[in-house]
C-alpha cells in the first residue's frame, strides 16, 4: 500500500525533526530499560530461587542443638505439620588451607551413608558425591574451592575435635542452604574464609563422639501446618538437649540476603522508570506544541481541503511514535543485555546450581505500552490544539506575545538586569509553567544520580562507623565451647597480640507478648576499648547497669519499647527464665542484637566468667606465627578477620559502584541533554526571527548566544537545587524500602554525591549549549528582513 | 532631472561598482543583480524604487553587511567590504549600520525604551533611549512592550532603536509597507526629520513610487539593473504625499 500523503508528511516532517525527537527516544529507551532489566532480574533471581528451593528441596525449618538421640528423629515427625525431616551433624572447625596464612573456618555438615532423598541437598558442580565407605573423602562448596583455588583430587587439613586431620576433595558443590555463605556473627560473606564442607556422616560422628546422635534437624513442613506451633513443640522437644530455639526461613541468614535483594528491586523498577515517563511526557508535549504553533497555516489548509479534524490530529500524535518505537526497541535491547549482564554480576554473591537470565517478552510489552500511553498523555494538548483550531483562524499568524515586568522589576531590581537578561528573564516568566517543569525534569536527571549514589554515601557511612569506630579489633577468635577467663592469660601471653578482650554470648530466647526471637546476649565490660557501642548517629551509647540493651529493630521486631518487661530464657546451662527490663535501645546499622552488663548476665544465666570468643588487635610483623598458633589450638573453630572482610566488601562496593555511576550518570546525561536540548531547539525556532533581528542591529555571535542559552543556564541553575531537593528526599525514603534484619542504612548524603551531580549536569548542559550554538552560525539574516513570523 | 554629475561638496559614504549577485537556486542560476554601480552621498536620502524582484532587496543586503556580492565591489568610505568576513560585517552593522525593517522586528519581551537600550547599550558614541524616542514622538509610550502598541507606533519605536546609535547609515526596508496610508506617512515624516536632524544617510527601499517624491535621489530598479537615476532638486514633505 502506497503511503498517503499525509504519512508522507508525517515521515518527512519526523526526519527533519530528527535531534529531538531522538533525544525522547533515548529517554524513554532509559526508563525501558531500567523496567525491563530489572524486572528480568528480578524475575531470574525468583525463580532460579524457587527452583533451586524445589528441586533440591530448601528445608523450612531449622533447628540447632547441643546433642539430641537418634530416634528423637520419630517424635519430630510425629509433629503435626511435618513433611519430611533430615537430622545431620553440623559443626564449625578450623581449616589449615594451603596458600591461605590465616586459619579459614569451615561449616562441616554431615551427610547420611545412604543415597535416599535428604533436605537441603547438594549440586553436585564437578567430581562425585562422597563414596558410602570412605570417610576421609570431602565436598567442598563451589564459593569456598574458587576463591581459594581447589579443585577436586586437592587436600584439606581440619582441625576436628582437637585433632587435625586430612581429607580428600572429590565434588565441588552447592545446596540451597548456602546460596549466600557467609558466616555467622559475620557481616558479609568472605570466601576465602569461611566455606561450607559436607562429609561423611561417620566420619563427624566418629571426630566428635556423635554416634547415634544428631545436632542439626532441618523440616519441611506440610501446606497445612503452622510453622509458629511446629517451631514451639520443637522447643519444648529439645529443651533437655541444648537446642538453640527452632527458627524458620525468615530467620535463615542465606534466605534472608536473597529476600531481602529481591524485595530491593520493587522500588527501582517503579520509581526510575516513572522518572523517565515524566521526562518524555513533558519533552513531547513541547516538542508537539511548537510543532503545531508554527505549522498553523499547515493546519488550516488541511482542514480547508477537507481534511477531518480527527486525521489531523492523529498525523501529530503519529510524530510520539517514532521516539516511542525507536527508544522501546532500544530499551528493550539494552534491557535484556544489562539485565543478563545484571544476573551475571549475581553469581558473584549468590550461588546457584545455575542462574539463568530469564527475559521475559511480557516485560518488554508491558514497559513500552506505558511509554506509548505516557506518549499519547504528553501528546493530548498539542493535539488537542491542532483538532481545535479553526481554519480561518489558522491562517492568520499566532497573536504576538504578550509580556509584562517580571517580578523583579516590581521590587525596583530592574537596573540591576541587563537588557538582554531582561529578555532571558520576561521568557522565562512568560511560560513559568514551562520553565518550572523544565527546571523540575533537570531537577530529576540530578536525583537519579544523587539517589543512585545514595547508597555508597550509606554504605561508606555503615562501613566507617562499623569498622572503624565500633569495631576496633582484627579478628575475632571463636571458641568451641566457652572457655574460663584464664583463656585470656593465655592469649595475652602469644607473640604478636596486641589487647584481647573475651566476649561472651548466651543464647536465649526473647519474649515479649505474643512475639518471641531467638537472640544471643551479648555480655560487655563497661569500658570495651575494641567494641564501644556506638549508634547511628554516632553517639556512644552505655551499656545500661541493669537490664538490657536491645537493637532499635530487634525492639520493633518483638513490639517491645524501653521500660517493658521482657521475658528471657537462657537456652544453655541451667536454663533459667527472667523477667528482664527493657532498658534502652541503641540504633544499630548492621544485624540484630541484645547486650547487658556481663556480670549481669553471668547472674542472671547462672554460668560465670565462660567466654565463647575473643577479640583482638593484633601486631602485624608477627602475623605468621600467630596464624599458625591459631590454627593449631583446639579450642578455636573459627575466626573471622574483619579487616580483611572490609577490604573485600569495600573492593566490592567500589567496582558495584563504578558500574552503577557510569549507568546513573548516562541516565542524568540522556535527561539533562533532552530537555536542555529541546529547550534550546524550542527556543530557537519560536525566537530565531527575533535573534537574526538582533544580529542585524548589530549584535555579535556570542551576544545572541547569551539571549539563547542564558534561558538554558538560568533552568539548569534553578533545577540543580531542585535535583538536590528531590534526590534528598527520594534518598530520604530509602532507608524504608532497605530496612531488613541485615541492615538499615541511615539517611546520609555525602558533599562529593552534590557536587558530582553538579558537575556533570552542568557538563552536559554545556554540551548541549554548544551543540545549540552551532546552529546559531547558520541563522537565516535576510529572512527576517521579509517574513513576518 | 537626470543625474548629472553634480554631486555636491559632500562626500560619498557608499560605493559599489559593477555590483552583481547570482542566487543559485538548484542548479538554476537567477541573477538577483546585475552590475549595479551606485554612489550613496552623505546626509542624503535615496530611495530605492523598484517591484518585487526588482533587485533592491537584494542590493540593500548587501550595502547593509547582511549579504555578500558574487562579483563586482562595494565599498564603504574607502574600505572595500566586498569580500569581508562575518565579523567585520557584524562590527560593520554594528558601529555604521540602523536597520528599519518592514515588520519592525521588535524584541516582544522588551518595552519600547528596552528595545532602543539593546541597541545602544553596545554602540560607541549612542543618544540617550529617552531622547530617541522622544525624536520619533513616543516618550509617553516608552514603557510599553510591543503588543500594546499600533503598527505605526512599533515601526516608530524601531526607528528609534535604529537611529538611536547614530549610525551613518540609516537602512529602511520597505518601512510603511505593513502600515496603512496616514500611519505610513507619520513613519515617513520621522524617517525625514531624522535624516534632516541626525544627517544619517538614509537609503529607502520601496515599491511605491510616490515614496521616491521626498527623496534627494531615486534609483529605478528592474530585474536587477539599474534603469534610471534621479535626483530631485526639490523634495516633497511626506506629509503632502499621496497614494
Amino acid at each position: 500500500m502506497p503511503l498517503s500523503v499525509l504519512h508522507k508528511k508525517l515521515l518527512r516532517e519526523a526526519l527533519h525533526l530528527k535531534g529531538q525527537l531522538i533525544a525522547v527516544a533515548l529517554v524513554v529507551a532509559c526508563g525501558v530499560m531500567v523496567f525491563v532489566s530489572m524486572s528480568s532480574v528480578k524475575e531470574s533471581l525468583v525463580r532460579s530461587k524457587d527452583q533451586y528451593y524445589s528441586n533440591y528441596r530448601f528445608a523450612d525449618v531449622f533447628l540447632q542443638v547441643k546433642r539430641a538421640p537418634a530416634y528423637y528423629r520419630e517424635r519430630v515427625k510425629a509433629i503435626p505439620g511435618v513433611a519430611s525431616l533430615s537430622t545431620r551433624l553440623v559443626y564449625d572447625v578450623s581449616l589449615d588451607i594451603e596458600g591461605l596464612d590465616e586459619p579459614a573456618t569451615g561449616q562441616f555438615v554431615s551427610l547420611p551413608p545412604n543415597d535416599g532423598p535428604i533436605l537441603n541437598d547438594l549440586f553436585i558442580r564437578d567430581g562425585r558425591r562422597l563414596s558410602p565407605t570412605a570417610h576421609d573423602e570431602i565436598i567442598v562448596s563451589e564459593a569456598f574451592a574458587e576463591a581459594n583455588a581447589l579443585e577436586v583430587g586437592d587436600e584439606i587439613h581440619a582441625i576436628l575435635n582437637g585433632r587435625k586431620e586430612a581429607f580428600r576433595i572429590v565434588g565441588i558443590g552447592l545446596s540451597p542452604e548456602y546460596i549466600y555463605e557467609v558466616q555467622s556473627g559475620a557481616f558479609f560473606a568472605d570466601n576465602k574464609r569461611f566455606g561450607v564442607f559436607w562429609v561423611s556422616q561417620k566420619a563427624l560422628e566418629a571426630a566428635f563422639n556423635m554416634s547415634g546422635s544428631f545436632n542439626n534437624l532441618v523440616l519441611t513442613l506440610t501446606h497445612d501446618a503452622v510453622e509458629a506451633e511446629v517451631i514451639r513443640r520443637l522447643d519444648d522437644l529439645f529443651k533437655p538437649y541444648g537446642s538453640l530455639g527452632a527458627y524458620g526461613r525468615s530467620e535463615h541468614v542465606s534466605h534472608q540476603f536473597i529476600s531481602d535483594e529481591i524485595k530491593q528491586f520493587a522500588s527501582m523498577i517503579t520509581v526510575v522508570p516513572s522518572i523517565f515517563l515524566g521526562v518524555a511526557i513533558f519533552l513531547l508535549n513541547i516538542i508537539l506544541r511548537r510543532l503545531v504553533s508554527t505549522q498553523r497555516d499547515i493546519i488550516a489548509i488541511l482542514k480547508a481541503f477537507g481534511y477531518s479534524n480527527w486525521q489531523v490530529g492523529l498525523h501529530y500524535l503519529g510524530f510520539s511514535l517514532f521516539p516511542i518505537a525507536l527508544g522501546g526497541v532500544l530499551g528493550t535491547l539494552l534491557g535484556a543485555w544489562g539485565g543478563a549482564g545484571l544476573t551475571d554480576y549475581y553469581t558473584i554473591y549468590f550461588h546457584f546450581p545455575s542462574l539463568d537470565y530469564v527475559f521475559r517478552f511480557n516485560d518488554a510489552i508491558m514497559s513500552v505500552s506505558l511509554s506509548a500511553l505516557a506518549a499519547g498523555f504528553g501528546s493530548l494538548s498539542a493535539v488537542k490544539q491542532a483538532i481545535k483550531l479553526p481554519p480561518a483562524e489558522a491562517m492568520r499568524p499566532e497573536s504576538p506575545a504578550t509580556f509584562k515586568a517580571f517580578w523583579l522589576e516590581k521590587l525596583g531590581l530592574k537596573h540591576w538586569v541587563t537588557v538582554p537578561w531582561r529578555i532571558i528573564v520576561r521568557n522565562l516568566e512568560r511560560r513559568w509553567w514551562k520553565s518550572t517543569l523544565s527546571a523540575i525534569m533537570i531537577g530529576f536527571a540530578v536525583s537519579i544520580m544523587i539517589s543512585g549514589r545514595y547508597m555508597y554515601d550509606a554504605m561508606d557511612h555503615m562501613m566507617w562507623v562499623e569498622f572503624d569506630l565500633k569495631h576496633h579489633e582484627d579478628l575475632t577468635l571463636v571458641f568451641t565451647e566457652p572457655l574460663p577467663k584464664s583463656v585470656l592469660y593465655e592469649l595475652q601471653n602469644l607473640n604478636g597480640i596486641r589487647q584481647v578482650e573475651l566476649v561472651r554470648t548466651e543464647p536465649v530466647r526473647l519474649r515479649y507478648k505474643q512475639r518471641s526471637r531467638r537472640m544471643g546476649i551479648t555480655g560487655l565490660n563497661p569500658n570495651s576499648d575494641l567494641r564501644p557501642l556506638i549508634d547511628s548517629k554516632l553517639r556512644l551509647v552505655p551499656v545500661p547497669n541493669s537490664g538490657l540493651l536491645l537493637t532499635t529493630k530487634l525492639a520493633e521486631i518483638i513490639g517491645a519499647k524501653p521500660g517493658d518487661t521482657l521475658t528471657v530464657s537462657f537456652l544453655h546451662g541451667q536454663q533459667r527464665t527472667h523477667q528482664v527490663i527493657l532498658s534502652a535501645t541503641i540504633d544499630e546499622m548492621f544485624g540484630l542484637a541484645a547486650y547487658m552488663q556481663k556480670s549481669l548476665l553471668d547472674d542472671l544465666s547462672g554460668s560465670k566468667g565462660a567466654a565463647n570468643s575473643a577479640i583482638l588487635t593484633i601486631d602485624y610483623a608477627q602475623k605468621d606465627s600467630l596464624y599458625a598458633a591459631f590454627k593449631d589450638m583446639p579450642s578455636v573453630t573459627g575466626s573471622i578477620f574483619l579487616k580483611a572482610m572490609k577490604e573485600r566488601f569495600s573492593d566490592d562496593i567500589t567496582q558495584s559502584m563504578i558500574v552503577t555511576t557510569t549507568i546513573l550518570t548516562f541516565f542524568a546525561c540522556t535527561i539533562a541533554f533532552a530537555v536542555v536540548y529541546n529547550g534550546a531547539r524550542i527556543s530557537l525556532s519560536e525566537r530565531g526571527r527575533e535573534l537574526a533581528s538582533l544580529r542585524v542591529l548589530g549584535l555579535r555571535k556570542q551576544e545572541i548566544s547569551v539571549i539563547l542559552l542564558g534561558e538554558q543556564a538560568i533552568l539548569t541553575a534553578f533545577g540543580i537545587p531542585i535535583g538536590f531537593l528531590l534526590g534528598t528526599g527520594l534518598s530520604a525514603m530509602m532507608p524504608a524500602a532497605y530496612d531488613s534484619e541485615i541492615f538499615r542504612m541511615p539517611f546520609i548524603l555525602s558533599s562529593e554525591n552534590f557536587f558530582f551531580a553538579f558537575i556533570v549536569i552542568v557538563m552536559v548542559a554545556i554540551a548541549s549549549g554548544w551543540i545549540i550554538n552551532q546552529r546559531l552560525a547558520h541563522l537565516d539574516l535576510i529572512e527576517v528582513l521579509k517574513t513576518r513570523e | 532631472m537626470t543625474d548629472s554629475n553634480q554631486q555636491n561638496s559632500n562626500s560619498i559614504v557608499l560605493k559599489t561598482h559593477d555590483l552583481t549577485k547570482i542566487y543559485l537556486m538548484g542548479e538554476v542560476e537567477v541573477p538577483a543583480l546585475k552590475s549595479v554601480s551606485l554612489e550613496f552621498i552623505e546626509h542624503e536620502l535615496t530611495v530605492l524604487l523598484g517591484t518585487s524582484g526588482s533587485g533592491k532587496s537584494t542590493l540593500l543586503n548587501i550595502i547593509g553587511g547582511l549579504d555578500t556580492a558574487t562579483s563586482g565591489d562595494f565599498f564603504y568610505r574607502n574600505e572595500n567590504l566586498t569580500n569581508a568576513d562575518e565579523n567585520t560585517l557584524t562590527e560593520y552593522r554594528r558601529k555604521t549600520v540602523g536597520f528599519v525593517f518592514q515588520f519592525y522586528n521588535l524584541i516582544p519581551s522588551l518595552t519600547a525604551l528596552e528595545n532602543v537600550e539593546l541597541v545602544t547599550d553596545i554602540a560607541l558614541n549612542p543618544l540617550m533611549p529617552k531622547d530617541a524616542l522622544a525624536l520619533v514622538g513616543l516618550s509617553e509610550r516608552q514603557h510599553h512592550f510591543p503588543s500594546q502598541l499600533s503598527g505605526g507606533e512599533q515601526q516608530r519605536v524601531a526607528i528609534a532603536r535604529a537611529i538611536a546609535k547614530q549610525p551613518e547609515l540609516l537602512l529602511c526596508d520597505e518601512p510603511t509597507g505593513a502600515l496603512d496610508f496616514n500611519t505610513g506617512k507619520v513613519v515617513l515624516e520621522v524617517i525625514e526629520r531624522i535624516n534632516k536632524e541626525l544627517g544619517a544617510t538614509t537609503v529607502l527601499i520601496t515599491h511605491n513610487a510616490s515614496i521616491s517624491q521626498m527623496a534627494d535621489r531615486v534609483v529605478k530598479l528592474r530585474s536587477g539593473e539599474v534603469i534610471e537615476k534621479t535626483h530631485n532638486t526639490t523634495k516633497i514633505s511626506p506629509s503632502e504625499l499621496t497614494w
